[in-house]
């Protein structure tokens, strides 16, 4: 059983936010119980005008200095970010992590965000759909530029890379045209971690294709087991091993989550973790530290290290281009 | 602390600034891949009191032909802005500039990776505005071909509007030219407000942008003239926009290479400059003038006469001015030029450096200088033990930190 928490630092306007110094002691406490990762959100999904003092990945690239196991995953937006500097972020990400970082891809759009970003009329949702697809394509593709021992460091014959092992993507599509290469090395975990969240149906054929992690939201233990088990029939329909796409149902937390709930998620089988939801205020995280985490503990689903250095091991996923 | 004391920048770029300075025996080769390194280089400056660490960028390969850049070590790094989120959260009180393109990026995108910085440092974090002139990077965004210089400089016009906006919270929405942004930013007022804004674009539009948005611009100049007409010029059109010459600190470049003695220092650079394989060399003169066939002409002959390019407009008259006043062949242009990319070169003692720093300092032809140590870690360990000292001597710089913002540090305004 995969453990993963969520930690959205995005509050309503007003709310009180998390500190730097507040989240760093919440994310050591998951490291130590063995959480295989932290899932850090920065905006409400609902669009609602919210404060958080953090973007993700920047918050990211600190957390991965003072954190040593943990897997780290962030939320980024395909309208948010053009795909190269997306890629590129999240590659030098896991190099700054030592190949503990994920992205999470949200595949629903936050229906005030391509507002900000001058696409005052958003995109239809087919079109939003096909352009998410094309982008992680891309990202996917960016990642996999360099190859694995493309870095030659030669001094003295005067060649510090490869150009041999070095692939331009020369992506031409619909929405994006990407020449490449990605100008950061290879990720220590082949690629980062790939994340997909909020999917609608139809797009769990493409997630089933690409994902590492699916999470599934809003679901209830029962749905949760069902459509896991055809995520993974579409996985096996596309080729991919039963372990290269694990699932995790996403619980929320706080005072709704008791003894009683938490134990109908634990004992149902057919996903292969749980993401426990939390949104960032000083007593839902103390709630969970304090009454989750021990139930969690008693149950023996927590651990005293993590599996792996990368999050890849720690998901016992195999290496990002492998499959 | 009465008397004006010098800015100092440490820029840090991977192996080092020298093009040949990944193959130094002493240099640190997997720089590009090793976060404690920059870790370590960060902490190294911020001991040393200087105002800040700057990170250039672009989105994209330096160099197109695949052998050349094989040769160097800059096609491939880390991502500043995360590496600079990676640094605040291992440093207390240094300034942590990054670079950021205007062209690729979109306003509300970064005034919101900006304010995070700010947040996560404390207020420590600067944006270098790059308009990015490379067609290697354009290929990256889906576009066909670089955009004229003119259009790239009323898209950084309007984007660093924008993001002044969104970071004073001035009314919400903006509908222009080349952006659209509806919502006030959702990340709260970050602790100097405005992030520092940084600027190096030296031609005409360049320094008008810089006169009307920067509070530190970084420079190329070689001689003392060119440093100091740069910095009349500029400190000039600040009234224009109702500045006072203090509201803007001129940092030019400088690459220096001290030891204990002149003819050390000198055999030191010698070493370096027989690193420099000449194809290396000469491809790293084309691409700052814009021309992508050099490698045609005669190495050993004079630089043949070239039309002006869509690209580094300045920087290009810069390095045909260096040659011909000179009378410098290819080769030995190329040479010169890639071991400080057209920055100040000074070989010397720390008295000696110490001296030159000085000269244009109280000559009015500097507010600072951004350091380019030539390799890392050994060249910013000299430049620290060994200029350093010798600046704090003379009262040219601080020995301890006066403030905790990057602005408290400049003695920058807030600004309105």
């Amino acid at each position: 059983m995969h453990l993963a928490i969520s930690l959205n630092i995005a509050a309503k306007n007003g709310q009180d936010v998390l500190s730097f110094d507040q989240i760093v002691a919440f994310v050591r406490k998951m490291e130590a119980a063995g959480f295989d990762m932290v899932f850090i959100s920065d905006s409400l999904a609902s669009g609602e005008p919210s404060t958080s003092p953090f973007e993700a990945t920047t918050l990211l690239a600190a957390l991965a200095t003072v954190t040593g196991s943990i897997g780290l995953v962030a939320g980024a937006s395909t309208l948010a970010h053009q795909p190269y500097n997306l890629a590129r972020r999240f590659a030098s990400l896991d190099i700054i992590s030592h190949g503990r970082v994920g992205w999470n891809a949200t595949m629903r759009q936050n229906p005030r965000e391509a507002a900000k970003f001058s696409q005052p009329e958003g995109f239809g949702d087919e079109d939003f759909r096909r352009r998410a697809e094309e982008y992680i394509g891309i990202v996917r593709g960016l990642w996999q530029g360099w190859e694995a021992d493309a870095l030659l460091f030669d001094k003295a014959g005067g060649r510090f890379h490869d150009p041999g092992r070095m692939h331009f993507l020369d992506h031409k599509g619909e929405f994006f045209s990407v020449r490449g290469p990605l100008n950061v090395a290879r990720s220590p975990q082949d690629m980062p971690v790939l994340v997909m969240s909020s999917l609608s149906e139809s797009q769990f054929d493409f997630a089933a294709s690409f994902a590492d992690v699916i999470v599934l939201d809003d679901v209830s233990p029962a749905d949760a087991k069902s459509t896991g088990d055809d995520l993974r029939r579409l996985a096996a329909t596309s080729g991919r091993r039963p372990s290269a796409l694990k699932v995790l149902a996403a619980s929320l937390t706080g005072p709704g989550l008791t003894t009683d709930s938490l134990d109908r998620w634990l004992t149902t089988p057919g996903f292969d973790g749980i993401n426990f939801t939390l949104p960032a205020d000083i007593p839902t995280t103390l709630d969970f530290t304090d009454r989750v985490l021990p139930e969690l503990r008693r149950r023996g689903l927590t651990r005293s290290a993590n599996a792996g250095a990368t999050l890849r091991e720690h998901l016992g996923l195999g290496m990002g281009g492998a499959e | 602390m009465s008397a004006r004391q010098m800015k100092l920048g440490l820029f840090l770029w991977a192996t080092g600034h020298h093009i040949a300075a990944w193959r130094h025996p002493d240099a640190y080769v997997r720089a590009g891949i090793d976060i404690d390194h920059y870790i370590k280089l960060a902490q190294t400056a911020e001991a040393a009191k200087f105002d800040m660490v700057f990170c250039e960028d672009a989105a994209g390969l330096r160099e197109a032909n695949v052998n050349i850049a094989s040769q160097t070590s800059r096609s491939i790094g880390f991502e500043p802005i995360s590496l600079l989120a990676a640094l605040a959260a291992q440093t207390e009180r240094i300034g942590l500039v990054s670079t950021a393109s205007t062209s690729y990026n979109e306003p509300y995108g970064l005034a919101r990776m900006f304010a995070s910085l700010d947040n996560l440092s404390g207020g420590r974090a600067g944006w270098n505005l790059v308009t990015s002139a490379s067609p290697i990077e354009a290929a990256n965004f889906g576009a066909t071909g670089l955009r004229p210089h003119a259009d790239r400089y009323a898209r950084a016009r309007e984007f660093a509007t924008v993001v002044a906006s969104l970071w004073n919270r001035h009314a919400a929405g903006h509908t222009g030219e080349s952006f659209s942004v509806r919502d006030p930013l959702d990340i709260p007022p970050s602790p100097q407000g405005t992030p520092v804004m940084v600027q190096a674009g030296a031609s005409e539009d360049g320094k008008d942008l810089a006169a009307r948005t920067a509070d530190v611009v970084f420079s190329a100049a070689q001689t003392f003239g060119e440093a100091k007409a740069f910095y009349d010029d500029l400190k000039g059109r600040l009234v224009a926009y109702g500045r006072q010459p203090d509201d803007v600190k001129i940092m030019p470049g400088v690459a220096p290479i001290v030891a204990a003695t002149k003819a050390e220092a000198q055999a030191k650079y010698d070493a370096l400059q027989e690193l420099i394989p000449d194809d290396v060399g000469v491809a790293l003169l084309s691409s700052y003038l814009s021309i992508s066939d050099l490698g045609r002409y005669p190495i050993d002959g004079p630089l043949p006469e070239l039309p002006e390019s869509e690209g580094m407009k300045s920087r290009q008259a810069l390095v045909i001015e260096q040659a011909r006043r000179d009378g410098l062949s290819i080769r030995e242009l190329a040479r010169y030029f890639a071991g400080a990319r057209g920055h100040w070169r000074v070989v010397g003692t720390a008295e000696e450096i110490a001296d030159e720093l000085q000269a244009r300092f109280e000559g009015g032809a500097a507010d600072g200088f951004n350091v380019m140590p030539s390799w890392f870690p050994g060249e910013l360990d000299a430049f620290v033990t060994l200029v350093m000292p010798e600046l704090q001597r003379r009262g040219l710089f601080r020995k301890d930190y006066e403030g905790r913002t990057l602005r408290e540090h400049l003695g920058l305004k807030r600004p309105i």
